[in-house]
Order: structure tokens, then sequence, then C-alpha cells
């Protein structure tokens, strides 16, 4: 397995030779972005499409603060990826000498012509098996990532940017991820007015996306820690 | 009209004051608050295989374990155990008289025996209403108190659904008179028999053993029984439920209640006709 | 009306309208008598069966009951006396015949009819977890009477019960039951009562008051009393007519005092002169009376009210009675055609 990566890391290293984009200059660019806040409040709108679960969205809010304090604040149950789409790319990227990136190709996502950086740690035993990040070759910014960590799978993250693109913070995130149908038992839900249904024999994964919307961001406004606590 | 309250009248006093209508409601007390113990010091561990398999992706966040929740897993765990209450009580309002020969007195009165029927369905329901008031406070009220409020994750076969705390209030109204309905036709049936046996125990037992039955029908995912299934009350009795899914499939609900209307129109009636024509001999 | 025509034309009323108006005349004053006669009747029994399955309760029973009489219906266990009153109550349906009771029929004037009626069958029952009172409670609510804390003691006291009303009905003795039973009965003033062996289980004492009780009712109160009993002193001491039946039919029915005022009855008379009793007796009249000798017992069979001239004969002969042991009358006469 660790010989295959290896020959295909060789293979991307010559692909980025030959294409002249640095992706340690891509990063550094995103980084000096990120490295703007130091805290931010939003509001957050919330729109979940998981199979197997029937919610409404949801209204909240979103604080940030440096380097990694993060809360959503809503009322009522809701779901959140464990690989936080947000926290977790900055933090990934931000410490360039636990990684190594290299360039496996280009993509155009939203009309911009994006590189695919992909980051492989350099510690094995690292939470972070791999991550994939589009970033726009001009204006740098993620506008799509696939990340995969060892015990939470591969989530897919897509950044919709608005009014605070030059803070790299995004108007919308979509997360998609791979998960098993929620299975109750029959005992559990007393669930005796549905018909019998065919058993397949086989259980697949689905795939389920939860929506962030944000807005009315408030950057550097000092939050307190407070505003962390619930 | 006035004869018809008067018996009425008479019914519910006996109903209500007699030593045996207690046990349901002490039953019902402590069902509640053991398993609100329960979930309240082992609550997170008991969710945890519905929780758990979201927890491999997700972070769940919000109050899980609140009142609500609690509240409908209350209810679904009494799915048993409140029609055998109910039966406790309106199995034996016919026959129990009918055992304890009270009944020559009651049917040597001027009142007609279908007044003397209905006055003690009409009171059987009485008993099942309150029995249901007393359900609703320790299961939604106490639960609440201790537990606090918050969306509710409904289980059902295909998943959860979520209901935010705002939008649940009337779904318990409903679902609490949906429950009576079914707890209705429970009453009914036991009354039936109860005109039709002449001891106290065989319509007690009888009821139980047709819910039982029905119930483990229902539970099965066989295609054969889904031919039956439609037209079992214990299919539609716990029809309630569909109040918490989303959406909410109210034909479905409407023909529920429909089934469990039709039940009570036909137990009422055979009560009815087999009273007007038995021999009192005891 | 046929009758009545040809007594038109025997005397020579040769006008057919005439014939005709008096016809219907007669036919209404036959309706008239019948329907007064019908009235004076609390129970009217035509024709009555009770079949259950194959097995025959009650087979073609007629029998009437007038108004203001005490009636004595007695019959031996499972002859079909319960079946008759339950039929009466309307708790059993009779399989054929009417029951009428003041004149209606039971079947079509059921509610009226009951109003007036109350009854005790087999035993009274009672709601035990509930006091006295509240059981009385039941009972006028049941009856429709606004009945006040005074009214529930009047009736208590009457059947000797005032001070035990608040106790509940199951901490009750037999007799007590027996008392709340009748006031039971008595609470919606009804002008018939029905008594299925109120005397069962009562002490010496209750069963005085019983019948005083009811003669009280009767001839006080003008209430028509149906009862039966196994005591059946009771029922010739206080019955005016009386019915026997055995295995669901009639045996004998009419007054008291006439059917049993041809009966003789057993006397035994325990003597110490044994010898001269029998040469007394073989020499009298009386020796058509004698039926047997047990030791120094002789059983003669007579009527009752020649006991004290028999006594006074063998008295005044010198001989010393020891004892004088006879049944009553109505029982000698039950086993006798009950037995039959």
């Amino acid at each position: 397995m660790m010989k295959k990566l290896l020959s295909i890391l060789l293979l991307f290293v010559s692909y980025q030779a030959l294409a002249g984009v640095d992706p340690k200059l891509l990063i550094r660019d995103l980084n000096k972005k990120f490295n703007q806040v130091s805290d931010y409040k939003a509001d957050l709108y919330m729109e979940f499409n998981l199979p197997g679960v029937k919610m409404k969205n949801l209204k909240g809010k979103v604080v940030f603060k440096k380097p990694n304090k993060f809360k959503i604040k809503a009322k009522g149950i809701f779901f959140l990826p464990k690989q936080n789409p947000m926290q977790n790319m900055s933090e990934m990227l931000i410490d360039t000498n636990s990684y190594t990136s290299i360039i496996s190709g280009y993509e155009t996502v939203e009309g911009k012509n994006c590189a695919i950086v992909n980051i492989i740690p350099l510690k094995a035993q690292d939470e972070l098996i791999l991550g994939k990040f589009w970033i726009d070759i001009k204006n740098p910014l993620v506008y799509k990532s696939q990340i995969t960590t060892k015990n939470n799978g591969t989530i897919e993250t897509k950044s919709i940017y608005g009014n605070q693109i030059k803070y790299a913070l995004p108007e919308k995130i979509i997360v998609k991820l791979e998960i098993n149908r929620i299975k109750v038992p029959k005992m559990m839900s007393v669930d005796l007015n549905k018909k019998s249904k065919p058993k397949t024999g086989i259980e697949s994964k689905e795939t389920g996306s939860i929506q962030l919307n944000f807005s009315n961001y408030s950057i550097n406004a000092n939050l307190s820690d407070a505003e962390f606590v619930d | 009209m006035k004869e018809f309250i008067a018996i009425l009248k008479n019914e519910i006093i006996k109903t209500i004051k007699r030593p045996r209508s207690f046990i349901g409601f002490g039953i019902i007390a402590f069902i509640c608050l053991m398993l609100q113990s329960a979930f309240y010091h082992d609550g997170k561990e008991i969710l945890s295989f519905v929780t758990g398999q979201l927890e491999n992706v997700f972070n769940v966040e919000g109050k899980v374990l609140n009142g609500n929740l609690i509240c409908f897993i209350v209810l679904q765990t009494l799915i048993v155990q409140m029609p055998l209450l109910v039966a406790l009580v309106t199995g034996d309002l016919v026959s129990g008289e009918t055992a304890n020969g009270t009944i020559r007195f009651l049917l040597t009165r001027p009142a007609s025996r279908t007044k003397i029927v209905l006055a003690k369905w009409i009171a059987g329901l009485f008993y099942t209403l309150l029995l249901l008031i007393v359900l609703g406070f320790f299961a939604l009220f106490v639960s609440h108190w201790i537990f606090g409020d918050g969306d509710l994750m409904a289980l059902n076969s295909e998943g959860l659904t979520i209901i935010s705390a705002d939008d649940i209030i009337w779904r318990w109204g409903y679902a609490f008179l949906i429950a009576f309905l079914s707890l209705s036709v429970v009453a009914t049936l036991a009354n039936m028999l109860s005109c039709i046996m002449d001891n106290s125990i065989t319509p007690i037992v009888s009821v139980m053993a047709i819910i039982i039955v029905f119930t483990i029908i229902g539970m099965f995912d066989l295609p054969s029984f889904d031919l039956i299934k439609p037209f079992l009350f214990t299919t539609h009795m716990i029809s309630w439920k569909s109040l918490f899914e989303d959406p909410i499939p109210f034909h479905d609900i409407w023909f529920s209640i429909a089934v469990l209307i039709i039940h009570i129109v036909l137990f009422i009636s055979i009560s009815i006709f087999y009273f007007n024509r038995k021999d009192i001999n005891s | 009306m046929i009758g009545c025509f040809f007594m038109g034309q025997l005397f020579g009323y040769k006008n057919n309208l005439s014939t005709i108006l008096i016809s219907l005349l007669s036919i209404i004053l036959y309706i008239c008598i019948n329907y007064n006669k019908s009235m004076s009747l609390a129970i009217q029994l035509k024709n009555v069966s009770k079949h259950f399955g194959d097995f025959v309760a009650v087979n073609d029973l007629s029998f009437e009951v007038q108004q203001g009489d005490i009636y004595g219906f007695l019959g031996p266990n499972g002859s079909g006396k319960s079946t008759t009153l339950r039929m009466i109550m309307g708790l059993i349906k009779n399989t054929k015949g009417e029951i009428n009771l003041f004149g209606k029929s039971l079947n079509l004037n059921r509610s009226n009819i009951l109003r007036e009626v109350g009854c005790i069958i087999e035993k009274p029952d009672f709601y035990n977890y509930l006091t006295a009172l509240e059981n009385l409670q039941l009972f006028a609510r049941a009856n429709q009477l606004n009945f006040k804390k005074t009214d529930f003691e009047q009736l208590l006291e009457r059947v000797g019960l005032l001070g035990r009303e608040k106790d509940k009905v199951k901490t009750y003795s037999h007799g007590m039951k027996q008392r709340l039973g009748l006031a039971q009965v008595l609470i919606h003033n009804p002008s018939l009562i029905i008594l299925d062996e109120p005397n069962t289980g009562l002490d010496p004492q209750g069963i005085i008051d019983l019948r005083n009780l009811i003669l009280s009712l009767n001839k006080e109160e003008g209430k028509t009393i149906l009862f039966s009993s196994h005591i059946l002193s009771e029922v010739q001491e206080m019955c005016t007519s009386m019915i026997v039946i055995n295995k669901g039919k009639t045996i004998a029915q009419g007054k008291v005092a006439e059917l049993l005022s041809h009966e003789k009855i057993h006397v035994k008379l325990e003597v110490i002169e044994v010898d001269k009793t029998i040469q007394l007796i073989n020499q009298s009249n009386w020796k058509e009376l004698f039926d047997k000798m047990e030791e120094n017992v002789f059983v003669m069979n007579m009527s009752k009210d020649k006991i004290p001239a028999l006594v006074s004969f063998l008295t005044l002969s010198g001989v010393s009675i020891e004892r004088i042991d006879y049944r009553n009358q109505l029982e000698e006469y039950f086993l006798k055609i009950t037995n039959q």
C-alpha cells in the first residue's frame, strides 16, 4: 500500500513540476487569509439531508476564536460531522511542517481554475490519512476538499464564498458523507403498522449531506471565552 | 335522559370507588417513575444503540435526553400494560356484577338493559380517560420536570425523526386523543366480553390474550401477515406514533381512526344485542 | 254477541238494531269486568313456560295474585320457583305464555311496571366495598329519588340499621344484609313486593321482625306481597293465598284456609299409662283416627282443631300426657302433595 502511494506521489511531483504551480505558495497565501481572523461570529442556517434521519433545518450561531475554539449554538438537536470542515481545514493547513503538499491535478470548480493539492501527514500516527484541497490558483481559496481520517472515513466539502472572501470565510459549506442507514430494532420502535419490506441482504452505505449557510459575519470582534461556554 | 344520567352517575361512582381501580393509577405511576429513574441514571448508555450509529460520523449536538424523549419511550413501553390496566376494570363492569349478584338489582329497575350497558360502557371510557390523564401527567409533565424540554428524537423502524420542541405540544395533544381512542377499543371489547361472560376473570384474560396475539402478528414482518394487519385493531393502536413522523401521514392516521371507531361501534352493538337477550341465572 | 242475539230473538225483539246494541253493550260490560279484574290483579301468569334447551324448568304455569294479598309461593328445591320469580321480574325471558303485572304486559310496559315493584331474588347483594348508606344512595338514584339525609335515616331505622350506615357492607352479618335488602326493596315505596326466601339466615328475633314488617306493609300500607319460604309455619301464619309447584308445574293453589281446612296431620302423644290409653282409644270414636304406636307414643291422623278434644278426653280419663308433638299443617300438606 505504501509503495503504491509513493509511486503515485512521484508521478504527481513530476506533473507539478511540469505545471509550474508551487503548492506551498498556494497554501502560504491561503494561510495569510486565515491568519487575518482572530475570531468571528456569524448567523448559521443548517440544512440536513441524511439517510434515515428526518429533521427540520435549523437556525443558529457560530463562534470561533484562535487557535481552536469553535462552537455552534442552536436550539435543538442537530448533527455536525466529526471533522468540522471549517476548523479542520485551517488547523490542517496552518502547520506547514507537519505535512507534505503536492499537486495532483487541476480542475475547474465554481468557474475557478483550481489546483488539487494533496496534503500527506509526515507522522504515521496522525489522525489524518490524506487531505485533498481544490485551491483557486489566482485567489487562493479552498473551493472543495476531501479529507480522509482514520476514525471518521472520508468527508467531502464544497465551499462557496461571498462577502467575506478576503478572510477565506465561506458563505456556504456543503458537507457530503457516507453513512449507514440508521437501524432501530422493531422492539424499540414498536412499529406495528408498517408493511414488511423485501430484504436486499446487502447493507450499503448511503450518501448524506449537511449544508451550512453563514451570514452576518462579525470578524475580529474580540469575542470573550464566555461565548464558548454552554 | 334524566334516568340515563342517574344510572351513569351511579356507574361512575361505582367504578371510581372500586379498590381495583386504584391499581391502574398506582402501576402507571410506578412504571413511569421507574423508567424515568433508569433514564436519569443510565440514559446515555440506553440511547447509545441509536446514537452510537451516528457517533461514528457525527457529533450529536443538543439535548437528546429530554422530557419529550422520555415521554415518547414511556408511552411505547406501555403498549401492553395500558390495555391490561383498562381491561382490569372495564372487563369486570358487567361480569363482576353478574358474579356478585348485584346485576339482579340493576336489571329489576325501570332502566332498560340498553341504557345500563351504555352507562357501564361510558363509565369504562371515563375510567380509561382518567388512566390516560394520570399517564400524561407522569409521562409528560413529570418527565419535563426531571429532564427538561428539548427536541424529540422519535425512533421508528426506518430511522429517526427529529421534531422541534416548539412543534410538539399539539402533537402530544392529538397523540393522547388517538391513544384514548385506541384504549377505548380495548375498553369496549372488554365491556363486550363482560356482557357475554359471567365471571370476572375470563373477560380480562381474554382481552389480554387477544391483544397479545394480535400484537405479535403485528410485529412480524411477514407478507402473509400483511393481509390481516390492516384489520387488527392492535395495528392501529400505535397510530399515535405517526404524529411524530415527518411528513405526518394524515391519510394513514385517519384510516386508523376509522378502523378503531368501526371496532368500537361493532363491539358496543354486540354488547347491547347480547345483553338484551341474556337470561340472568346468577 | 251471538248469545245476546238469540236472547233478543227469544224475548221477541224483532228489531235487529236493538239486538245489536244490546250485544255491543254486553261486550263492553264484559271487557270492563275483565279490565277491572285484571287491574285488581297484581300478578297474572298465563300458561307460562321456560325451557333451557331440552330442560323444562317451568311448564305451563298459571296463577294470579290479587292486589292486597300476601301470596305464598312454595315448592321443593329445583321446582322452578326461582325461575318463575326471575321471569316475573324480567331477569329471564319466558319461552311461552304471558306475564302481566297490574293488568299490563311485562314485555310491553316493563319500565312503568318495575317502578311499582321491589324484589329480592335469591339473596340481597350489595357493593361490598361501599358503605350501607352509599349503597342506598345508589339505589335511590337508580330509582330517580331525591332522597335527603333524613329520608335515608327513616328507612334505615325502619329496618333496624340506623347507626351502622357508615360501615362498609362487607363488615355486615348475614342478618344485617337481609335487613339492608329490605331497605333496598322498600326505598321506592313499591306497591308489589316479591321476596324469595327472605327468612334465610335470620335469627328467631329477625324472623319475628320480618313477619311483623310484612304484615305491617300489607295491612297498614296495602302492599301486595309475594314471597317464598321454606319456613312453612310463617307462610301459614301470614299468607292469604298460595301456590305449590313442583317440577315446574302447579300442584295446588288457592286460599290457604281452604286448602288446609280438610287436611289432617300426624299428632304424636307421648303417654305414661300405655295400656290404659290403648283401651281408651279402642273403646272410643278416636279409634278411627288412630294411625300407629311407637313404644309409648301414639300417632293419630287427625285435623288440628280436634287436638284439644283428644287431650281433654285422655286427661279426664286419667292418662298422663308427657308430650304432644305435631307437624305444622302446611308442612304435612306440602310434603304430601309434593311427594305424590
